[in-house]
């Protein structure tokens, strides 16, 4: 019943070797993993009296807490296709994955009667689906990443691998859910038989230290942008903690060079790795500060002996070292394919993933992210796609804006959205546009800078040419 | 000054005053993000004329902390 799913395995298999063992904890709550594989077995027990069947898609809004947890793992079980939402993601952008994906049900939250067991299911493989994640699309169309259950094993191993985290660890996880990363970490933890407590965010960064010394951590993951929040928020108290901390995961965006270095101060002793990667081709790099401390831009190499990163030319050949071209991957934990089959026709080179980042390797093997995926914009980690913003402008009857990416003036997001607006092309100030856009768009979608613009840069077949606005 | 920086809290937040007890704390509602955080220090600072320490930011985890510091730097003003 659980052969297709290797991490279920593994929480079966911990379940019976180590009954007691805490999995996860949650408002002080702690669950073991004999109760996580119960819960897990009533969650698919629950889906299933809903009429799920295998193969059928469920939306999962991600709400921290752990119903999340025992309803992603019991649809896994019996066969049910993930759909994981955010729960900030707007209604039209809801709506666009319901129209694509169909989920008989779209749920929060599930009543499960405990010691209830699904009806077997057989015929499932490893290879089935057992995610759909939506990506942000440079295109501003979201696509649907399909993740198999030996995707999501593969990628946990490969993170693990990389990072040497043991059984032992307990584990802070702030980071949302509904997306790559902290998903990855629920996954890694369970996979290794490791406790994890789950806080509602990192928000509250006094709560986050509280939660360290109390569970006893040994290790976290965050995105840049918290550790800049952190930063600002706490100082350096976050030192008194770096002799339990074994290791910190970090991802989804860059870190400023002076910041990795101040934290290999703080933590002399952790092991400090920064993952590159796309819910496409989870964490395909890694590099540890310690270890690249003379060479701090690099991405490191491929995570694992299973994964190969080649850079190619636009006509699909391999480039040499020092060359830059695009950033293509091959692995274990590269996704099935697109939910819509179109979208896989261009987006291989051979078995290679085309990952649309420009990047390099130098000759002992390190790699070099040149520049992030075209124009996507990179709030604290979310991805913002300035086509959707524009639209949103240009349906206020706007006659025409580009919306591209500048530094955070605080210095703690990364970027933040501008829009430029075509002058003479509307009666509306700036301050009318947005009032009428905020409902609209999540928040960190909103531009924080506007600026009027003569003429838009286009290319001669009209193709807006965003990156020559990037300041 | 309570309902002045209770009236702030719930303007960035984007929920109704009723909600805004001085015992809740970031996280306690889903809107108190780390983004609106950062947003509720800049509002306070920008509408009471007021400058809050760094090394005060570490404490101010909920509304009732909020109301003291913004208190206490006016007293000292």
């Amino acid at each position: 019943m659980i052969g297709h799913s290797p991490i279920l395995q593994k929480v079966w298999e911990y379940a019976a070797s180590r009954p007691d063992k805490v999995a996860l904890v949650w408002s002080d709550e702690s669950v073991s993993y004999s109760q996580l594989k119960n819960r897990i077995l009533a969650a698919a027990a629950a889906l299933q009296s809903k009429g799920l069947n295998a193969n059928d898609c469920l939306g999962i809004v991600a709400k921290k807490g752990l119903d999340f947890v025992y309803i992603y793992f019991g649809a896994q079980l019996i066969g049910v296709v993930n759909v994981v939402l955010d729960p900030e993601a707007n209604e039209k952008r809801l709506e666009y994955i319901r129209s694509l994906t169909n989920p008989k049900m779209v749920i929060d939250s599930l009543e499960m009667v405990e010691g209830t067991t699904p009806n077997p299911i057989c015929g499932l493989s490893q290879n089935d689906t057992a995610d759909i994640v939506f990506t942000t699309g440079t295109t501003g169309v979201a696509k649907g990443v399909c993740l198999s259950h030996f995707n999501i094993f593969s990628s946990a191993d490969n993170i693990n691998g990389f990072i040497g985290n043991g059984p032992e660890e307990i584990e802070i996880l702030g980071l949302p859910l509904c997306h790559s990363f902290g998903l990855g970490r629920l996954r890694c933890m369970l996979l290794k038989g490791a406790t994890l407590v789950v806080l509602p965010s990192f928000a509250n960064v006094k709560a986050f230290f509280a939660a360290i010394e109390k569970y006893h951590a040994t290790g976290f993951g965050m995105v840049p942008a918290i550790w800049a929040y952190i930063r600002k928020f706490s100082g350096t108290r976050i030192a008194k903690y770096a002799p339990q901390i074994k290791y910190i995961e970090i991802g989804s965006a860059a870190m400023p060079i002076e910041s990795k270095k101040e934290l290999c101060e703080l933590f002399p002793t952790t092991r400090i790795c920064h993952h590159y990667g796309l819910t496409e081709a989870s964490r395909a790099a890694f590099m540890e500060y310690h270890a690249c401390v003379n060479d701090l831009r690099t991405i490191g190499k491929e995570v694992s002996g299973k994964v190969s990163i080649r850079i190619f030319n636009e006509n699909g050949s391999e480039v040499q070292d020092g060359e830059s071209g695009e950033i293509c991957i091959k692995g274990n934990m590269v996704m099935k394919g697109y939910f819509n089959p179109e979208e896989n026709v261009t987006a291989y080179f051979g078995e290679y993933f085309r990952t649309g980042d420009e990047g390099c390797r130098a000759t002992d093997g390190n790699l070099y992210l040149l520049s992030r995926k075209k124009e996507l914009i990179n709030v604290g980690g979310k991805k913002v796609s300035p086509i959707e913003v524009e639209d949103a402008i240009i349906a206020q009857g706007v006659e025409d804006c580009v919306v591209v990416g500048v530094p955070d003036p605080d210095g703690i997001l990364g970027e933040v959205p501008k829009a430029y607006i075509l002058k003479g092309g509307t009666s509306l100030s700036f301050e009318e546009i947005k009032a009428r856009i905020i409902g609209m768009l999540e928040p960190y979608k909103v531009p924080v800078a506007w600026e009027w613009i003569d003429t838009i840069p286009k290319t001669a077949s009209g193709k807006k040419q965003r990156l020559q606005l990037k300041k | 000054m309570k309902e002045m920086v209770t009236e702030i809290i719930a303007e960035v937040l984007r929920v109704e005053p009723q909600k805004i007890a001085p015992s809740l704390s970031i996280g306690d509602i889903p809107e108190w993000t780390s983004m609106a955080q950062m947003g509720l220090i800049s509002a306070l600072e920008a509408r009471l004329g007021i400058e809050i320490p760094i090394e005060d930011l570490f404490d101010l985890t909920n509304v009732q902390a909020l109301i003291d510091e913004v208190e206490k730097l006016k007293a000292g003003a």
